[in-house]
């Protein structure tokens, strides 16, 4: 969507860590590009002349399946690198939406700090990249971290990068600790609308249950447990019981049927073209106000929504849908007031055109704003990286 | 020494009993664990809150004077080790936990509140905090911030990093910032996540918000013994490619078995080349087929021996015996340094030679400690300071072993942190490009740079001419291995 506007700048495919330089300090406003799925992430730069693709940089430069960690270029694909990953009963423990074509890149979701549902279990993929190679608009060519999956030595500059949207530098290579594929699985789906969702959450976060994911979407509570098979079956008999109690449905999803309904619960969050989708954020006990604040916000600016939540985390993805540019912003405005006072926040993702002169896409600026501006102008001096795409018109 | 003005202006902000000026006073706080390296600190300050952090910070900003933190002391590294024309800030003294949230599992406390403390105020809701550096009982959730601390059972939970979720900080300039926050993804550069583990370089951390686990269902733990570190070595790669996820894989080599035995008694087997000490945690159907299989590994690797804890009150010995494993060295030598190095796991029997070899060339015994399941080695290098020398042989055989480790690929630190000890060690793993840029983060923080400088980063009056590493371009596709 921000490519619409004027004339298409030029695009660049580095295939090399050398091009890659060569590509990002010669002169220009730069919008770095993998495989081009969240590019309406953040708000629109002010200005772009040049796109540096970064699907050039691809593949698995080195894999020590002994240690469980790989060396991998960031416009290597993750779904391909999954795939690579599994011959060895391996993979990186992020689940997020892959966009059109399974296109996103693992240095795209880095960048965005996306995830998915599992995030419950394994953290972030800020938990799991351990190194970086990136390239700075001075022509800086520098790395941080290590190859081992405990390492303090120097500052954890790939925080930095995680969620900056391209606007530090360009992300070239990532090192990341892997994780087993799981023996075993099963998905307990438990219909439950709004408020007995809200009910029962508190009775299974009580439970003694390790669930990979705990999500709520399509009017129903998502319980997914992971790992050996008799681990996973007793867990699974624990959360039927507490719906049978409350007198609930129950579903039990495996195998195929269960990846096929996760994959297209997480291909939502990332909305349909016409939606706003919004990102909010509580504490977790919080989620039936979230959900409750979305409702009003949505009915008072006449507009449908929508809500798939990380219930566990504390992370809800709102789709908003009918209704004009102006009365998304409205909704958007007024969910994030109501979530602020529930002391969590909201950013604005995929939306309509016209909603961003409406609304801020961050919200107001964090605690700690100044340090990022500082950041930014050391990291990139000319305001070359992605200009005005991220908080507080960085 | 410092300035009478900025001292009267500091004894006005804390009263007396809040500033030590006398030598007797100061000289408590000339090192840290690190006793090799001592400065006599300009001046003490003890603050209560962050508006008294603040105030003290703002008066030291003004007078241009550098301030160094402290929490404990008890860090390995020299990280706090004082300025002699510097202010020490010591946050021993905030110790408020300021909140506590079961339903969302976390925790706020000040900066000064040890990890067991943290562990005992969420131990009535059946949590707990994962991160466990084995200085657990005193050491401050301020410094496991500082140096991101680790532990034994940051394998399969992670470091202090993906523990905090929140931190209040007092930047250089007296300004306070909230970094994160108790909701999930605060917009805006992970702040937070640059500042956990910067070593009290950035600013002085006055409180924290973290995150608590829900103590599991099950927890089995075993002693193997081994012939050698090396067979051991072979289990934990097994396990390893077995796919499991212990909570914490431990192991003691012989030299260091004597110590603990001799200081706790824990039943490690005197005899064994090297014990293994693997520890599986969480619901009881994972945990029973995991531990069937990890004995198994151990069985294969050529285990002679083992013994399963019993109950809570073994399990709690053999981790006693673990964790008293450093100070026990005291036992079987007059001096020693602790090392800390990490090797991709697969690589521990090739270095455990090479350590051998340098420790019989040295003429100088290494006791080894590993939290084998991540790769972190703790060689202790045992050495008699009252001969001629033999302190100096004693470092540079420590710090040539963490050198061996980057070698292999690995980091001169998994989780005690550079300090000034191994400020020098950093150009074997960074280019002098890869630190340029780190330099860049700090400045962000604190442009003039006054917190705790001389610290992390080598510096030529320090290190003489040193030879850095290549930058990513210039090494081409690799990091040569041996």
């Amino acid at each position: 969507m921000i490519l619409d506007a004027g004339p298409a700048p030029a695009t660049v495919r580095p295939t090399s860590l050398a091009e890659a330089r060569e590509a990002v300090a010669r002169e220009g406003a730069l919008l770095f590009r993998g495989g081009g799925t969240k590019l309406d992430w953040g708000s629109t730069p002010t200005r772009v002349d040049r796109v540096v693709d970064t699907t050039g940089l691809s593949g698995i430069r080195e894999w020590n399946a002994a240690d469980m960690t790989a060396v991998v270029r960031a416009g290597t694909s993750l779904a391909r690198l999954q795939a690579e990953l599994a011959a060895a009963r391996q993979w990186l423990a992020v689940d997020p939406a892959l966009g059109p074509g399974e296109a996103a890149t693992l240095g795209g979701v880095f960048a965005a700090d996306d995830g998915g549902p599992r995030r419950l279990r394994f953290g972030s993929i800020r938990n799991l990249v351990i190194g970086l190679v990136f390239v700075l608009s001075d022509g800086t060519v520098a790395r941080c971290g290590g190859r081992v999956i405990k390492n303090v030595a120097g500052y954890d500059v790939a925080k930095l990068f995680c969620g900056s949207l391209g606007t530090l530098g360009l992300i070239a290579e990532i090192t990341v600790r892997l994780h087993p594929l799981p023996e075993s699985g099963v998905t307990v789906r438990i219909d439950a609308p709004a408020e007995g969702a809200s009910a029962l959450l508190p009775e299974i976060l009580a439970a003694p249950l390790e669930p990979v994911a705990l999500d709520w979407a399509e009017d129903a509570l998502w319980i997914r447990f992971q790992g050996r098979a008799a681990g996973v079956e007793a867990q699974a008999a624990v959360v039927r019981d507490l719906a049978h109690n409350r007198g609930l449905a129950v579903e039990e999803l495996q195998g195929t049927t269960e990846a096929d309904r996760w994959s297209s619960l997480v291909a939502g969050l990332a909305g349909q073209p016409g939606e706003t989708v919004v990102r909010g954020s509580t504490v977790p006990d919080q989620f039936g106000s979230a959900v409750e604040a979305l409702r009003r916000a949505a009915e008072d600016a006449g507009v449908r929504a929508t809500m798939h939540s990380h219930a566990g985390l504390g992370l809800h993805t709102a789709r908003l849908s009918g209704g004009d540019a102006l009365a998304h912003a409205a909704a958007v405005a007024d969910w994030r007031r109501r979530l602020a006072n529930l002391g969590g926040h909201a950013v604005v993702r995929r939306r309509l055109p016209g909603v961003e002169a409406a609304v801020s896409v961050f919200g107001p600026d964090p605690s700690g704003i100044d340090v990022m501006r500082r950041l930014k102008a050391l990291f990139d001096p000319a305001g070359r990286c992605a200009p005005g795409r991220f908080v507080g018109g960085i | 020494m410092i300035d009478r003005r900025l001292q009267d202006d500091l004894v006005d902000i804390l009263g007396p009993g809040g500033v030590w000026s006398h030598p007797a006073d100061r000289r408590t706080y000339e090192c840290d664990g690190l006793t090799t390296q001592r400065v006599m600190p300009g001046l003490v300050v003890l603050p209560r809150t962050t508006e008294e952090v603040v105030a003290v910070v703002r008066a030291c900003a003004a007078a241009g004077v550098p301030i160094v933190p402290r929490g404990a002391g008890s860090g390995l590294s020299a990280g706090a080790l004082p300025q002699a024309e510097g202010v020490l800030i010591g946050l021993a003294r905030m110790r408020d936990i300021c909140a506590v949230d079961p339903a969302n599992r976390q925790m706020t406390v000040q900066a000064g509140v040890t990890t067991a403390e943290v562990n005992r105020a969420a131990a009535p809701f059946g949590l707990y905090y994962a991160p466990d550096p084995s200085s657990g009982i005193v050491c401050t959730l301020g410094g496991n911030v500082a140096e991101n601390s680790g532990g034994a059972h940051c394998l399969k939970y992670g470091f202090t990093s993906n523990h905090v979720l929140a931190l209040e900080v007092v930047l250089a300039d007296g300004e306070v910032v909230r970094l994160g926050s108790a909701a999930p993804d605060l917009p805006g550069y992970d702040l937070r996540g640059a500042f956990v583990g910067s070593e009290g370089t950035m600013g002085i951390v006055t409180e924290v918000t973290v995150r608590l686990l829900r103590r599991p269902e099950a927890v089995r733990t075993l002693v193997a013994d081994f012939e050698s570190p090396s067979a051991a070595g072979a289990a934990v790669s097994g396990l390893v490619a077995a796919g499991i996820v212990p909570a914490a894989v431990e192991m003691i080599d012989n030299l260091a078995i004597q110590a603990c035995e001799d200081a706790v008694g824990a039943g490690f087997s005197r005899s064994a080349g090297a014990v293994l000490i693997v520890e599986l945690d969480g619901v009881p159907g994972d945990v029973e087929a995991e531990f069937a299989a990890a004995g198994a590994i151990c069985v294969d690797a050529g285990s002679t021996h083992i013994r399963v804890a019993a109950d809570a009150e073994e399990r709690a010995l053999i981790w006693a015996g673990r964790k008293a494993a450093f100070a026990a060295i005291g036992r079987l030598s007059p001096n020693y340094v602790v090392q800390d190095g990490v090797i991709p796991r697969g690589r521990l029997p090739e270095v455990l030679d090479s350590i051998g070899r340098r420790s019989r060339e040295a003429g100088m015994r290494v006791a080894n400690v590993f939290h084998a399941g991540d790769g972190n080695l703790h060689p202790l290098v045992l050495y008699d300071g009252s001969r001629e020398g033999e302190q100096e042989r004693a470092l540079r055989l420590s710090i040539d072993i963490i050198e061996l480790c980057v070698e292999y690929g690995g980091s001169i630190s998994g989780e005690h942190g550079i300090g000034l000890e191994k400020a020098c060690s950093m150009s074997r793993m960074f280019s002098q490009d890869d630190l340029e840029v780190m330099q860049r983060v700090r400045r962000a923080f604190d442009p003039a740079g006054r917190c705790n400088p001389g610290k992390i980063f080598p510096t030529p009056g320090l290190c003489g001419e040193r030879s850095y590493r290549a930058g990513p371009l210039e090494s081409a596709d690799g990091d040569a291995q041996p």
